[in-house]
């Protein structure tokens, strides 16, 4: 009997997935030892592991690292996005705190999912290859379903997390046959050795067939998760049913892991091939623009409407992605940072709209009609305020984080020489904007058709100032944040 | 040698055919789910006969052992799910024919228009070696994908609590739920409702809804 030798693991690239990974085991433990009527504790120390995982990569913020034969990476937009899904996490537990118990679906357990998605979410943003970034993907949905379907007393709710899975099973039917494609074509699982094969020499021409069937494949699985048109089908039906923290964390969590891994693997894998895929994922982009836009016109239903602007907002992260893979250099940098800047600000803007929904939500309630936001200013004038800064913001009116991170995206795309395609986007804005304006006048100067009582406690309250503080300081002072992105590079694209 | 594995081979695939269709096709779903068994082990055989035996000791142990179980199991648990008296076929049957099909040639096509039908010289008596072995698989776990192998395992954990969290109903909160084979009975009596039986069905109806 051979004795088999692990190889050597670089545990720093690790450690913020390990405390994670390990904390929400040692708190499915604790949660069993807790009374009932205590359980919010384990949300308490949820936060508190998020907390502390987040501290723990500040020491290696700058490096450049990987481990477990390349298959975990840590590089400066790996831990730029490791720190967004810890803090929109940490935003999300605080406003499941008292919204749980108060639909009665209070367990611990969801705090110990809440945290495997987290895990699952950072996989994908340091994975650099194609197997560790479908087990993320596949833990991150996992968690998502059982989520989305946790108010099950409630039907809408289990009907939606029917169609999460469903939706989502077949997306990541899409990634493995894709997956394996490409690896019958280039040979190899990496990322790093797939655009390595790539940029080396032409394949034939059966090879690059089968390259591109897997690519498309890819891009439609990812594009499920991002929820790209015309893969977009499920968003507003999930978004409906999931208890609402749930369905703030869909649209901020799960979006954003799936544009870090569609960056990582267009980027790192397929950068070689942009003339091929620029097109494609152009036409896309302009699909999931209009598609999510003008859906969003026509929504009464705020939380529907909220999820065709999280479609369209994917369109404008679209335009990023593509001036992203954009050859020479700067304009590719340009196009990663635009990603990163519009994912922070889009973050703490949904986060901050979803807060003010659950402030309005009342048990055995679930209409969220635009009704209920007529004369909010009259009765409560901080929600009101804080929701309209929420929607200037997703607007993208300045001075909010929502301006920034369109500029950013916009100069981005201009740069890579996509000027049509920035024209649709400013226009699509133009349309967007009438529809989050139409709410913002509801609350400011509608007569309240009838009164509907809003609640908000501790944490809730907290959760919605750091939204809030985070867009006005991020509006008025980007040059902090800008800075930051500035310093979030690929390993392989500034690394060089 | 040669032929009497190409033989074999042919038996096996038709075997795995016959069955995969009988499992789909048969009204009883016990007997379907023993179709599905019966097939299951074949392609455990057919693993074998291409010398992968780990994946064939492992296809036995897992799909023929515990995924049959769990099979039968559940169809033995859900209430009233005998499935003999529902319609098999849906009116429309011919589109799901064609369009998987036409996907298929699809995916096919490329293959069969490239492929060299030449196939590589066996190796020489006593040289071939398995393709994967158990040892080599181990040592690949534990070596190049251990991390995959790690999040793996944590994936199974989190199904497992998602599982208990979802079918996990506090008896007090608990809420009738309808087998499928129940809500097509009750469609079909809602479709020819006979005089005696509708006051009773609107009043059941009602009482579902709320």
């Amino acid at each position: 009997m051979t004795e088999i030798t692990i190889p050597p693991i670089d545990w720093r690239v690790a450690t913020q997935l390990c405390i994670i990974f390990g904390w929400a085991s040692v708190l499915l433990i604790i949660a069993l030892f807790v009374p009932r009527s205590r359980i919010r504790v384990v949300g308490y120390l949820a936060i508190a592991g998020l907390v502390v995982a987040a501290g723990a990569g500040i020491p290696f913020w700058g490096g450049s690292a990987e481990t477990f034969g390349g298959m975990l990476r840590l590089d400066t937009y790996s831990m730029m996005l490791n720190w967004l899904f810890l803090a929109a996490a940490a935003v999300v537990i605080a406003y499941s705190l008292n919204y749980l118990p108060k639909h009665g679906i209070e367990h611990g357990e969801y705090y110990v999912l809440v945290l495997f998605a987290t895990a699952g979410m950072m996989l994908l943003a340091q994975g650099g290859d194609l197997i560790v970034l479908f087990l993320g993907l596949e833990l991150l949905s996992l968690t998502l379903y059982v989520l989305t379907g946790f108010a099950y007393p409630r039907e809408t709710s289990e009907e939606s997390g029917m169609k999460y899975l469903l939706t989502g099973a077949f997306a990541g039917g899409f990634i493995v046959f894709g997956i394996a494609l490409i690896y019958g074509a280039t040979g190899s699982l990496n990322l790093a050795a797939i655009g390595d094969t790539l940029a080396r020499a032409a394949l034939a021409a059966e090879d690059r067939t089968y390259l591109y069937a897997g690519a498309a494949l890819i891009v439609t699985g990812f594009g499920y998760k991002i929820a790209m048109a015309p893969f977009h089908m499920w968003a507003p039906d999930v978004y409906e049913g999931a208890p609402t923290p749930v369905a703030a964390f869909l649209s901020v969590g799960s979006k954003a892991a799936g544009f870090a891994a569609l960056v990582r693997f267009l980027v790192e894998a397929m950068g070689s091939q942009w003339p091929v895929w620029a097109p494609a994922l152009a036409t896309l982009a302009i699909a999931t623009l209009l598609l999510g836009n003008i859906g969003a016109l026509i929504q009464n239903n705020v939380k529907r409407m909220l999820a065709y602007s999280s479609v369209g907002h994917a369109g404008y992260m679209l335009l990023g992605v593509l001036a992203a893979g954009a050859p020479g250099g700067m304009a590719g940098q340009r196009g990663v940072e635009a990603v990163l800047l519009y994912l922070l600000a889009y973050m703490l803007t949904n986060l901050g709209a979803f807060g003010v929904l659950i402030a309005l939500e009342q048990r055995g309630e679930l209409t969220w009609d635009i009704n209920q936001f007529a004369g909010l200013w009259a009765r409560r004038p901080l929600l009101a305020s804080a929701m309209a800064i929420c929607l200037l913001s997703l607007a993208g009116v300045p001075p909010t984080a929502g301006f920034w991170g369109k500029f950013y995206v916009f100069t981005a795309a201009w740069q890579a020489g996509f000027g049509w395609l920035t024209i649709i986007g400013i226009l699509t804005a133009a349309i967007a904007a009438f529809y989050y304006v139409r709410i913002v006048v509801q609350m400011f100067t509608a007569e309240p058709s009838r009164e509907t009582p809003a609640e908000t406690d501790p944490a809730l309250r907290a959760g919605l100032v750091i939204a809030i503080a985070g867009i006005l300081v991020l509006g008025f002072m980007p040059a902090p944040a800008i800075d930051l992105v500035q310093r979030s590079v690929l390993a392989t694209v500034g690394g060089q | 040698m040669n032929t009497f594995i190409t033989i074999l081979f042919v038996v096996f695939a038709v075997y795995i055919l016959v069955a995969a269709i009988m499992t789909v096709t048969v009204k009883n779903i016990v007997h379907a789910a023993l179709w599905l068994i019966s097939s299951f082990f074949t392609v455990g055989a057919l693993y074998l006969l291409m010398e992968a035996e780990f994946i064939g000791v492992a296809q036995v142990l897992i799909y023929v052992g515990a995924v049959s179980i769990l099979i039968l199991f559940a169809i033995m648990l859900t209430r009233d799910l005998e499935g003999t008296q529902n319609r098999q076929m849906t009116p429309r049957w011919w589109i799901a024919l064609i369009v998987p099909a036409a996907l298929f040639g699809l995916l096919i096509t490329p293959t069969v228009l490239t492929y060299q039908w030449q196939l590589p010289p066996p190796a020489p008596a006593g040289q071939s070696t398995p393709i994967a072995g158990a040892a080599q698989i181990g040592t690949a776990f534990v070596r190049e994908y251990l991390l995959p192998f790690q999040v793996a395992s944590v994936l199974l954990t989190v199904a497992l609590i998602g599982a208990v969290v979802i079918a996990f109903e506090e008896r007090e909160r608990r809420r009738y739920v309808p087998t499928l084979a129940e809500k097509v009975r009750q469609q079909q009596r809602v479709r020819r409702p006979d005089p005696a039986a509708s006051a009773m069905q609107s009043s059941e109806t009602a009482g579902s809804e709320t």
